[in-house]
């Protein structure tokens, strides 16, 4: 089991390696990178201000910084490893579009996509798991059926169409709920209560949304696999053995029923860290996914690297644990 | 009442409602399981062993199987009228019951210990330790070595015969008056059937309990049975003691069973004799005798009217209206 685990954690610098090195060679390939634009922006601004050397000076300046940055002059894996070298001291560049380090950046927004992230994995686990069990139990009864119809709506409705739908309905109209935004304009002078209730009251739609993305999948996941553990010889076995129903369930068909969700887990955290660009775009959720998806419309480099520094250290960290759920769930794993 | 049947099955009819309508997989049959003996229940693919096994086990699938009628009695109780309480009480504590998969029998997330633990636990004991060392015990009774190290042990760790063995200790460790084994040797090697059977004999003579032995290997039956049920398209074709079912065969479907098995010594026939023809799909069974259309013997009348059962000897039975022709006709091959 300790070896399983070690093995698995000293996969994660290999992988974080091949990741980032593949971005930060793409950087360099795709036209329309940092430098190109910065000589650009100086050029117009240079036509524009008629030969002011001060600006251009600047531009000559950041351009430098650019390049100290890159190593643009060196070749690709020198570069690289610079630049790791820079991150590995927590120095992940400035960004040009914000004029400020990505470090600062990523910490602002970081805990907006971890708050929207974590509640969204607990809702959506936390509701699955019992939902799935339930339906599996009641298979083709009233309930399963309708409850069906609700998910198979949910799965064909994408979580940014619907978060444009509540926001119309719930928002605009009915003003039940804000319209965007992580918490209100007046957030500091409320009382720690009056922020709790701030937070959740902002948070109402945009976790629907979040939600909405794996809530059939998952159901359907645990549902299905439920069922077929349920017709699995080893339950019958344990029937015959004189255990009831409810213990054939939660004993014996649940925890086998378990191990794909678990397996699901490391993609589930995705949102966790990635957010949904769509969907912080439209309720205006200053997060992670929108720093990343913009930061590339940009082509602000720094904060890509900085982005993809972090999401993927998550989803690495992510995936091993989905692994140690996996092994402590099931022992075949576990013996290998 | 000593000698009372522990297990008498009266008139019983099984049905599975499928998209295709009702199908009958068990129609009328009835056999008694005498205390202490051995009962075989012989018959080709599909015709309904298993279901009749369940039946009695009350294990049928759900929602599509149903029993439409006839009484299990157990000890003097029918088993068809028993509410689940008593079903619970009843299986794993009177009746043990042996499946023939025994790589997918055992639930493959609990330890063999826990798994085998969890019988006492239900019928005997609410001390853990208790039943732990009673399922170590166990284990040494139905052969397994180091059975203290082999408590702690997944399924996956165990060969097939092994788990068997692990199948066996769990339906006989309440001491059951009746253990319903269904096939227990098919899946396994030649050399570990051989193995299991004698286990089982050897268990049964030192517990007493009744064994109900489904299998399609008359060599099996003739060597572990004192009485035989042979069944054909889900109802009974001939019943009686072993001896008189291989030395009087009055069923043409028994004697085509019969001719079908490779006789070591003899004079050794240069091919095996097989049954012609294929057993017809349970929702399109002809009226009349069912094995109308494999049978040499068969005459119009067995087109029209379904053979009642007749005595050949006292407790041998037959369901056949040419039996007189069938045995004369045996007596006649015999001399040529
Ligand atoms: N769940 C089910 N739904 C519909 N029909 C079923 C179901 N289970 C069994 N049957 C039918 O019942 C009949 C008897 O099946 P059964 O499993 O008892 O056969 P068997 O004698 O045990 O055969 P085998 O030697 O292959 O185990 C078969 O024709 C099968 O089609
Ligand atoms: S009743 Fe007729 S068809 Fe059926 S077994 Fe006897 S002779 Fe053959
Ligand atoms: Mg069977």
């Amino acid at each position: 089991m300790r070896d399983y685990f070690l093995r698995r954690l000293l996969l994660i610098p290999p992988t974080f390696i091949g990741v980032t090195l593949l971005v930060f060679a793409i950087t360099r390939f795709v036209p329309g990178g940092p430098l190109e634009r910065a000589i650009m922006e100086a050029r117009t601004s240079e036509t524009r201000r008629g030969g002011d050397m001060g600006r251009s000076s600047t531009s000559e300046e950041q351009l430098a910084d650019l390049k100290a940055y890159y190593g643009l002059d060196k070749p690709i894996p020198v570069a690289y490893v610079q630049w790791l070298g820079k991150v590995v001291r927590c120095d992940l560049g400035t960004s040009h579009r914000f004029n400020e380090p990505v470090r600062d950046l990523i910490t602002q927004r970081l805990p907006v996509s971890l708050v929207y992230g974590g509640i969204t994995l607990a809702l959506t686990y936390g509701v699955c798991i019992p939902l799935g069990i339930a339906k599996a139990i009641r298979h083709r009864t009233g309930f399963d059926n309708a409850t069906s119809a609700l998910i198979f709506f949910g799965y064909a409705v994408p979580g940014y169409a619907l978060g444009a739908i509540l926001i119309v309905f719930l928002a605009a109209r009915a003003e039940w709920f804000p319209m965007s935004g992580f918490v209100g304009e007046n957030f500091s002078d409320l009382s720690i209560w009056g922020k709790v209730v701030d937070l959740a009251h902002h948070a109402v739609l945009p976790l629907v949304c979040y939600a909405i993305t794996s809530f059939a999948f998952l159901t359907m996941l645990m549902k299905n696999q439920l069922m077929d553990n349920l017709a699995a010889d080893f339950v019958r076995t344990a029937v015959a053995k004189g255990v009831s129903f409810k213990t054939a369930v939660l004993r014996h068909a649940l925890r086998n029923s378990l191990i794909p969700l678990a397996t699901h887990l490391g993609a589930s955290l995705t949102v966790f860290v990635g957010g949904s660009y769509l969907i912080e775009f439209i309720f205006d959720i200053n997060g992670m996914g929108l720093l990343g998806v913009q930061s590339i419309f940009d082509r602000d480099y720094p904060s890509v690297m900085g982005v993809l520094v972090v999401s993927s250290l998550v989803l690495l960290t992510g995936n091993v644990i989905s692994d140690m759920l996996i092994a402590l769930i099931d022992p075949r794993v576990r013996f290998k | 009442m000593a000698d009372a049947p522990i297990l008498e099955v009266r008139n019983l009819v099984t049905a599975f409602d499928t998209d295709a309508g009702q199908v009958i997989a068990v129609d009328g049959v009835s056999f008694q399981c005498h205390r202490g003996r051995t009962l075989g229940i012989v018959g080709e693919s599909g015709c309904g062993k298993s279901v009749t096994a369940l039946s009695i086990m009350r294990l049928l699938p759900q929602p599509m199987g149903r029993i439409l009628g006839g009484e299990i009695l157990f000890d003097g109780r029918d088993l068809a009228q028993a509410t689940p309480e008593q079903m619970y009480q009843v299986r794993g504590g009177k009746i043990g019951m042996i499946f023939q998969e025994p790589m997918t029998a055992l639930n493959p997330v609990h330890t063999i210990g826990r798994q085998l633990a969890e019988v006492f636990l239900l019928h005997k004991t609410r001390d853990r330790a208790e039943a732990l060392r009673l399922a170590i015990e166990m284990l040494k009774h139905v052969g397994i070595p180091s059975p203290e190290v082999r408590v702690g042990e997944y399924p996956h760790q165990l060969s097939g015969g092994m788990r068997q063995r692990v199948v066996i200790a769990m339906a006989l460790a309440c001491r059951p008056q009746l253990v319903i084994a269904d096939e227990p040797t098919t899946a396994l090697d030649v050399t570990i059937q051989a193995q299991i059977l004698d286990l089982m004999q050897q268990l049964q003579a030192e517990l007493g309990m009744s064994i109900m032995l489904i299998t399609h290997d008359l060599g099996v039956i003739a060597e572990m049975c004192d009485d035989v049920v042979v069944m054909y398209g889900g109802r009974i074709a001939e019943s009686g003691p072993v001896e008189a079912i291989f030395e009087n065969p009055s069923h043409p479907y028994t004697r085509g069973l019969l001719d079908s098995i490779p006789r070591l010594g003899g004079q050794r026939k240069s091919r095996l004799r097989i049954i012609d023809g294929m057993v017809p799909a349970l929702k399109d069974m002809p009226p009349g005798c069912r094995f109308q259309n494999r049978c040499p013997f068969a005459v119009d009348r067995c087109r029209k009217d379904q053979p009642a059962i007749e005595q050949v000897a006292p407790g041998h039975a037959v369901a056949c209206h040419r039996w007189r022709e069938v045995v004369a006709g045996a007596a006649v091959s015999a001399t040529s």
